[in-house]
C-alpha cells in the first residue's frame, strides 16, 4: 500500500515534469531590444501590443528588453553576441547602422521571410537604408524592416508669420528673409541644431541638388558645388541675415523648447518632436519640408528599423518574424504613429479610418506625411562613424568661421575617400 | 585531535597560516578574474588589429599602420600587428597619433586644472566647517552633498545650468558682463571647461572629508603654544596647519589625480554632441574607439596607456601611505 502510493506519487511527479517540460518547449520566447529614450510613453504602448499578441498566440512569449537609446541597444547587442551570451531575437536599431551590424555578423537577411506584397506596401523611402550586398555578389539582401521612423521638418510659429503678413517660406531666399524679419532681441528667426549636423544638413544639400550620399555604401558627395552652396547658406543665415546665432550654438535638445517658448520663430527638427511641440505650443504650429534652393521641399529619412539577430534557432526566428509582420500591420503602424508621432510606414495605413480621423484633427500630421514624397536617403556608408566624424569636423570648422566651405568640403572628401578606399 | 595539535607547535603554525590565505581567497579570486586577467588580456589584444564592423574581404593592404608590410589580408582581421598601435600613437601624423595627442592633451589640461582647484576648495571647505558651531553639521552635509550624487545626475543638473539663454550659468555670467558664446557644451574651446566645472563641483566635497579628518587629527598643544607666542591666524595656517597636513595633501592629490582619469560619465551627458574631440578625455576615447568606431586594437592600446598611468599613481599612493604608517 505504502509502496504503491509512493509509486503513484512518483508517476504523478514525472508526469508533471513531462507536461511542464513539453509546454515550456512549445512556448517560444521572442526577446526584443528596444530603445526608449524618447518623449512618448513607449513602454506602455509596447507592453500593450505584446499582451494583445500573446492573447492571440498563447504559445509565444514576447519579452521587451528596454534600453536607453539607440547606441545602448547596439552596444549591448554587440557585447552580448561577442561574449557568447544569449542574443535577443529582434532589436530596433538605427537604419543607418545596417553595414556595421551586418559586418559584425549580428543580424541576418530577411529575404526568405518577407514577401513581395508585404514589402510593396511600405512607403518606398523607408526602405532606402534596408538593403546591403554583403557578400558582394551583386544582389542586395534585405535586413531592416521600417518601424520607428522620422524625417527632418521645418516647424514655424504660424501666428508670428501671420502677424507680420508673411507667407510660409518657399525657397532659400524667402526662408532667410522670413527668418530675418522674425528675429528680434529676444527671438531667433530660425534655429538649426548644428552641433551634430549631418542629418539636418542633408535636406539643404539635397535642396541645392545633391544629397551627400548615393545608394552606394562606399561613396560620399562632400566636395560638390550644391553641398558647398548649402554650407555657405548655413553661414549666410547668421553672417548675412543675422537670423540665427553665430557659430555652433544650437544643440539638438534645446530647439523644440525654444520654439514652444517663443525664443525661436522657426526650427529645423525631427518629425519625432511633432507630438511634443503640438501638445505644448500655445500658437498655431506650421509644418513643412525644408524649402529647396530654388523652390520645392526636401527632407531626409531617419530613425530605427527592426532587425532580426543572427544565431537564433529556427523556431525562434519563425516566431520573431510572425511578430514583426503583426507589429507592422497597417492597423498597428497607424496606432503607433498616432500614439508616438513616428510615421505610419505602410501605404495602406493612410486609407484607414483611424488615420483619416487623426489627420483631419491634426492637419500638421498630413503636412509631415507629404514630406515623404521627397525624402532622400539618410547618410550611411561603411565605417560610418569615422566618415561622419570627418564630415562633422569640417562642417563645424566652417560654422565657427575657421574654414571656407569649399576648402572644408575638399578636406572632408579627401578624408572620407581615404577611409572608404579600404572597401573598394 | 586538538591535544595532538597542541603538542606539536609546527602543526599548529601550519594551521594558523592557512587561515589568512583562506580569508583572502574570495577577494583574490575576484581580483584575479576581474582585474588581473583582463589586464593581461588587454596587453595581448592591444597587439591585435581587429575591426569587426568591416566586412571580411581580403585585399592588398598595409592596414594603414606604421611598420606593417603590405600583404593580402582581410580588412576585418584579426591580425597580429605587434606594437604597431603604440608606434602609431607616438607618430602625430598618423590618425591614431593625432587622436592620442589630442586626447592626452585634453586629459592633462583637465587633470592639471581640476586637481589643484578641487584640492584648494576642499581645504577651504574643511577649514570652514572644522569648528564646533550649532548648525555646522548642516554646512558639512551641504558641502558633501554633491559627492553623494552619481556623476550622471550631477552632469544632468549642470546640463540645465549650461542651457543657452536662460540657463543659470549664462544668466549669472551675464550679470558680470559676459556676452560670449552661450552654449558651452558644444563649443570647441569651452566644452572641456564645462566638464572641469562639473568635476570640481562634484569632487571638492569628497576631498574635503579627507582634509577634515586630517584637521581634526592635528595635535592641539602646538596651537596652544603658538597662541601663547602670539601667532596670528595666517602664521598658524602656513607655519603649522599646512606643514602638518603635508601627508594628507599628498594622499588627497593622488586620489584626485586618479579620480580625474576615471571621470567619464559627465562627458556622456554634457559634451557627447561636441564631435570634434576637443573635450574627449582618455576614458571617453576608449569607449568611442571600441564601441562607436569599432577600432578594437587602438581602444585596447589606449587602455594599456590608461592602466599604466593609473598603476603609477596607485603605486605612488601605496608607497606614500606605507611610509606614513611606518613613520607613525
Amino acid at each position: 500500500m505504502k509502496k504503491r502510493s509512493l509509486g503513484l506519487l512518483l508517476a504523478l511527479f514525472l508526469l508533471t515534469i513531462a507536461v511542464t517540460g513539453v509546454s515550456a518547449q512549445d512556448a517560444v520566447t521572442v526577446e526584443i531590444y528596444f530603445p526608449i529614450a524618447v518623449d512618448s510613453p513607449i513602454t506602455e504602448i509596447l507592453n500593450g501590443y505584446a499582451e494583445a499578441y500573446m492573447a492571440e498566440n498563447p504559445n509565444v512569449n514576447i519579452v521587451w528588453s528596454f534600453e536607453g537609446g539607440y547606441p545602448d541597444v547596439k552596444t549591448r547587442l554587440l557585447t552580448v553576441a561577442e561574449g557568447g551570451g544569449e542574443v535577443p531575437a529582434l532589436a530596433i536599431m538605427l537604419a543607418t547602422d545596417i553595414y556595421d551590424l551586418r559586418n559584425a555578423e549580428v543580424i541576418q537577411p530577411l529575404d526568405s521571410y518577407a514577401s513581395e506584397d508585404y514589402l510593396a506596401d511600405f512607403t518606398d523611402t523607408w526602405l532606402s537604408n534596408s538593403y546591403y550586398d554583403y557578400d558582394g555578389d551583386g544582389t542586395q539582401e534585405l535586413y531592416g524592416i521600417p518601424f520607428q521612423r522620422s524625417t527632418v521638418l521645418l516647424y514655424y510659429n504660424a501666428d508670428l508669420l501671420a502677424e507680420q503678413g508673411l507667407e510660409a517660406p518657399s525657397d532659400w531666399e524667402s526662408l532667410a528673409t522670413t527668418a530675418e524679419a522674425l528675429t528680434s532681441d529676444s527671438r531667433e528667426g530660425i534655429l538649426v541644431p548644428n552641433s551634430w549636423p549631418y542629418w539636418v544638413f542633408q535636406p539643404f544639400a539635397a535642396g541645392a541638388g545633391q544629397n551627400i550620399v548615393s545608394d552606394s555604401d562606399v561613396e560620399v558627395f562632400f566636395n560638390n558645388e550644391p553641398v558647398i552652396d548649402a554650407l555657405q547658406y548655413w553661414v549666410d543665415l547668421y553672417s548675412v541675415y543675422h537670423a540665427t546665432p553665430e557659430g555652433v550654438q544650437s544643440n539638438w535638445g534645446d530647439a523644440p523648447g525654444a520654439l514652444v517658448d517663443g525664443a525661436a520663430a522657426m526650427i529645423v527638427h525631427s518629425s519625432g518632436s511633432l507630438r511634443t511641440i503640438l501638445d505644448n505650443a500655445d500658437f498655431t504650429v506650421g509644418v513643412m519640408g525644408i524649402p529647396g534652393k530654388d523652390g520645392g521641399q526636401y527632407t531626409v529619412t531617419g530613425g530605427g528599423n527592426l532587425y532580426m539577430t543572427a544565431g537564433i534557432d529556427d523556431a525562434t526566428a519563425q516566431a520573431a518574424w510572425a511578430f514583426v509582420e503583426w507589429l507592422t500591420q497597417p492597423e498597428r503602424t497607424v496606432d503607433w504613429s498616432i500614439q508616438t508621432g513616428y510615421y505610419n510606414t505602410r501605404d495602406s495605413g493612410f486609407d484607414l479610418d483611424a488615420w483619416k480621423e487623426y489627420a483631419s484633427a491634426n492637419p500638421q500630421v498630413d503636412e509631415a506625411r507629404s514630406s515623404l514624397d521627397f525624402a532622400a536617403r539618410e547618410f550611411s556608408v561603411q565605417s560610418l562613424g569615422d566618415v561622419r566624424d570627418a564630415f562633422h569636423a569640417d562642417v563645424l570648422s566652417v560654422l565657427n568661421g575657421e574654414m571656407e566651405p569649399a576648402a572644408a568640403m575638399a578636406d572632408a572628401q579627401e578624408k572620407a575617400d581615404a577611409i572608404l578606399s579600404i572597401f573598394q | 585531535m586538538t591535544t595532538a595539535a597542541g603538542t606539536h607547535p609546527l602543526n599548529r603554525r601550519k594551521k594558523i597560516n592557512l587561515l589568512p590565505y583562506l580569508l583572502i581567497l574570495p577577494t583574490f579570486v575576484f581580483i584575479a578574474l576581474f582585474t588581473i586577467y583582463p589586464t593581461f588580456s588587454v596587453l595581448q589584444s592591444s597587439q591585435e588589429y581587429y575591426h569587426p564592423n568591416r566586412p571580411n574581404r581580403t585585399q592588398e593592404t598595409d592596414l594603414n599602420l606604421p611598420g606593417i608590410e603590405e600583404a593580402s589580408r582581410s580588412i576585418r582581421g584579426p591580425h597580429d600587428v605587434g606594437l604597431a598601435y603604440f608606434r602609431a600613437m607616438l607618430d602625430p601624423s598618423s590618425p591614431e597619433g593625432e587622436v592620442f595627442f589630442q586626447v592626452m592633451g585634453n586629459t592633462i589640461i583637465y587633470t592639471v586644472i581640476t586637481v589643484p582647484v578641487t584640492m584648494l576648495l576642499a581645504f577651504v571647505f574643511a577649514v570652514m566647517v572644522n569648528r564646533s558651531l550649532r548648525w555646522i553639521g548642516l554646512a558639512r552635509v551641504a558641502f558633501f552633498y554633491p559627492t553623494m550624487l552619481p556623476l550622471v545626475s550631477a552632469a544632468t543638473i549642470w546640463l540645465f545650468f549650461f542651457t543657452p539663454d536662460y540657463g543659470l550659468w549664462n544668466v549669472a555670467l551675464k550679470a558680470l558682463g559676459y556676452s560670449g558664446p552661450q552654449n558651452w557644451i558644444i563649443n570647441r574651446s569651452l566644452g572641456l571647461w564645462a566638464l572641469m566645472i562639473v568635476s570640481i563641483w562634484k569632487n571638492a566635497g569628497y576631498l574635503m572629508i579627507f582634509y577634515l579628518a586630517g584637521l581634526q587629527g592635528l595635535p592641539q598643544d602646538v596651537y596652544e603654544a603658538a597662541d601663547l607666542d602670539g601667532a596670528g591666524w595666517l602664521t598658524k595656517m602656513f607655519r603649522i596647519t599646512l606643514p602638518l597636513l603635508r601627508r594628507t595633501t599628498l594622499f588627497v592629490s593622488v586620489i584626485a589625480i586618479i579620480t580625474s582619469f576615471q571621470n567619464v560619465d559627465h562627458a556622456f551627458v554634457l559634451t557627447n554632441e561636441l564631435v570634434t574631440g576637443e573635450a574627449d578625455l582618455l576614458l571617453y576615447e576608449i569607449y568611442k574607439q571600441r564601441f562607436v568606431l569599432g577600432n578594437y586594437g587602438f581602444a585596447n592600446a589606449l587602455t594599456v596607456v590608461m592602466i599604466v598611468v593609473l598603476l603609477v599613481f596607485t603605486m605612488t599612493n601605496f608607497y606614500l601611505s606605507e611610509r606614513r604608517s611606518d613613520e607613525q
